[in-house]
Order: C-alpha cells, then sequence, then structure tokens
C-alpha cells in the first residue's frame, strides 16, 4: 500500500486578491474556540479568565481584549463566548482552556469549521454593504463590534478589526461561494 | 420588515423563520387525564384568526438562534413589541 501523507490546507487556499482600495484575503493565522457558560456559572468563568487573562465577558455583539492584547472575546449570544486569537498549531481548545484556567467552562474548538475571510482597505465598506444587511455605518458598527447575520444567503459572522477592515467568518464549506459573493461586489463597485 | 431583537438591536426579517401563534408554548402538561386529548387538539389544531395584533414566534435561525414571541398587528404588520421567548416562558412559569 502506498505510504500517504495528509498535508494541512486552509479552507481557501491562502487566497488574497488586491483591487483599487480594497484588499480580499483569507486569515489564516487565527484560531477560533467557542466557550460556553453553563446555568449559574457565568459570574465564576469571568472571575477566573478576568484573573488569568484580564478578560471580561463583552456586551452583545462586542469584544474585549485579554490584558496583553493576544485574545480577543466575542458575544454573539447570551451563555457563550468565542475566543479569537493568533495561534496555529491543532491544539487551540486544550491551550485556550489552560490559559483561561476557568474549568467550569466548556470548550470547543472551532478553527477548521470557518473559513475567515478579511476585506480591508479605504473602500471595504462600499464592497460590504452591497452584500451586508446590518448597518455598517462607522459610528454604529464600531471598531471590535462583532455581529451574526446572513449574507448571499450565507450564515456569517462579520467582525471589525480596524478602522476599514472587517473579517467575515462562514462555514468552512461556504468559504469559495462567500469569496466569490465578495468578489462579485467588488466588481459591481469598483 | 424590521423585528427589533430584544439581545442585538434591529434585524432584517430575512434572518428569521415564522413558527405560528405563541399559544404554542402553551403545551398541555396533562397527558395522563382524562381532558388530554381535547386539550392536545386545542393545542395542536385551534387557532384565532385575529385581526390585530398577534402574539407569534419567531426563530432567528440565521443569527443568535434564539425564540423570540413578537407582537405583531396582522392588519399594518406593525411589530408592536419583541420578547425572548425564553422571558415569556419563565415568566409563565415553566422551567425552560
Amino acid at each position: 500500500m502506498s505510504d500517504y501523507t495528509i498535508v494541512k490546507e486552509s479552507p481557501l487556499g491562502g487566497a488574497e486578491h488586491e483591487f483599487d482600495g480594497v484588499t480580499v484575503s483569507e486569515v489564516v493565522d487565527q484560531s477560533l474556540v467557542m466557550i460556553a457558560m453553563p446555568n449559574g456559572k457565568a459570574e465564576e468563568i469571568e472571575a477566573a479568565m478576568s484573573k488569568s487573562c484580564g478578560l471580561s465577558v463583552p456586551a452583545m455583539g462586542q469584544s474585549t481584549q485579554s490584558a496583553d492584547g493576544s485574545i480577543t472575546l466575542w458575544r454573539l449570544q447570551k451563555n457563550q463566548v468565542l475566543a479569537y486569537y493568533a495561534y496555529e498549531s491543532d491544539d487551540a481548545e486544550a491551550n485556550i482552556a489552560e490559559r483561561f484556567n476557568a474549568p467550569s467552562a466548556y470548550y470547543t474548538d472551532q478553527s477548521d469549521t470557518w473559513a475567515m475571510i478579511r476585506v480591508s482597505g479605504e473602500r471595504s465598506r462600499d464592497i460590504l454593504e452591497r452584500i451586508c444587511p446590518i448597518d455598517l455605518d462607522p459610528s454604529v458598527f464600531t471598531l471590535g463590534s462583532v455581529s451574526r447575520t446572513i449574507m448571499e444567503h450565507i450564515g456569517t459572522i462579520i467582525y471589525r478589526d480596524g478602522d476599514d477592515s472587517y473579517v467575515l467568518l462562514t462555514m468552512r464549506s461556504f468559504g469559495r461561494s462567500m469569496l466569490h459573493a465578495i468578489e462579485v461586489s467588488v466588481e459591481n463597485v469598483l | 420588515m424590521i423585528i427589533n431583537h430584544p439581545l442585538l438591536g434591529p434585524r432584517d426579517s430575512e434572518e428569521f423563520v415564522y413558527l405560528g401563534s405563541a399559544d404554542l408554548i402553551n403545551r398541555p402538561t396533562n397527558w395522563e387525564s382524562e381532558e388530554a386529548a381535547e386539550d392536545f387538539y386545542q393545542y395542536l389544531y385551534i387557532r384565532e384568526n385575529i385581526a390585530g395584533d398577534n402574539r407569534e414566534l419567531w426563530y432567528h435561525e440565521q443569527g443568535d438562534q434564539s425564540w423570540l414571541v413578537v407582537t405583531r398587528c396582522t392588519l399594518t404588520h406593525e411589530i408592536k413589541s419583541v420578547e425572548l421567548a425564553q422571558d415569556v416562558s419563565r415568566a409563565q412559569g415553566r422551567s425552560k
């Protein structure tokens, strides 16, 4: 039998496209871990993650940063937060559990289930407003805002990680469709 | 149509799925009693056809996956209030 070697590949193969005023690129260096907070344990978990990483549980649709700026927490649902942070090994779940030191939370590594695409540049909002139903006005969708919505019938998480920079997350299997939707929007706008 | 989600703010109705009357929360619990068949028949099939404010269940499928109780005027489609179904259910003494 032949010897197979399995090669790790990102959902979009590291796609990167430069346009006039917009860059569309796959985000490949971030991990995403879901932290579920069971009923009645939220305060205990928040106290533990505050002690270990200087993190607080963000308000709905907002994010918070750890004391050293290395971990971003997103809040999209009442009883869970998502940790979005630069980490490329395969053990993000154990890694974040150890760093948080909050044993009553439940951790789930979701890094490989999402395709992450960054749309950045001065015209990024012009591209996104064609496909995104939520209000992206800089004063409404402020820096660090995060939301889950649909774009082109695809369930998408959108996170503003810079003044003119947005990260879109879709299920891995929809990654190419999302990339296509963004590229079509770029063609229509530019 | 915009639904003003209690946690997430105004959202396009495209993100939601409509289920039906909010009466569906009140599932009978007396399944062993004599009246159970009649109660379940009423629960499943009998609906008021309201011309005015109707309380209905909507599911935020493409959002935070919450169930909402939306009060919508069937004459004007005006949405008058939006509550989390969980809160409504608990306020009625149910456990979930």
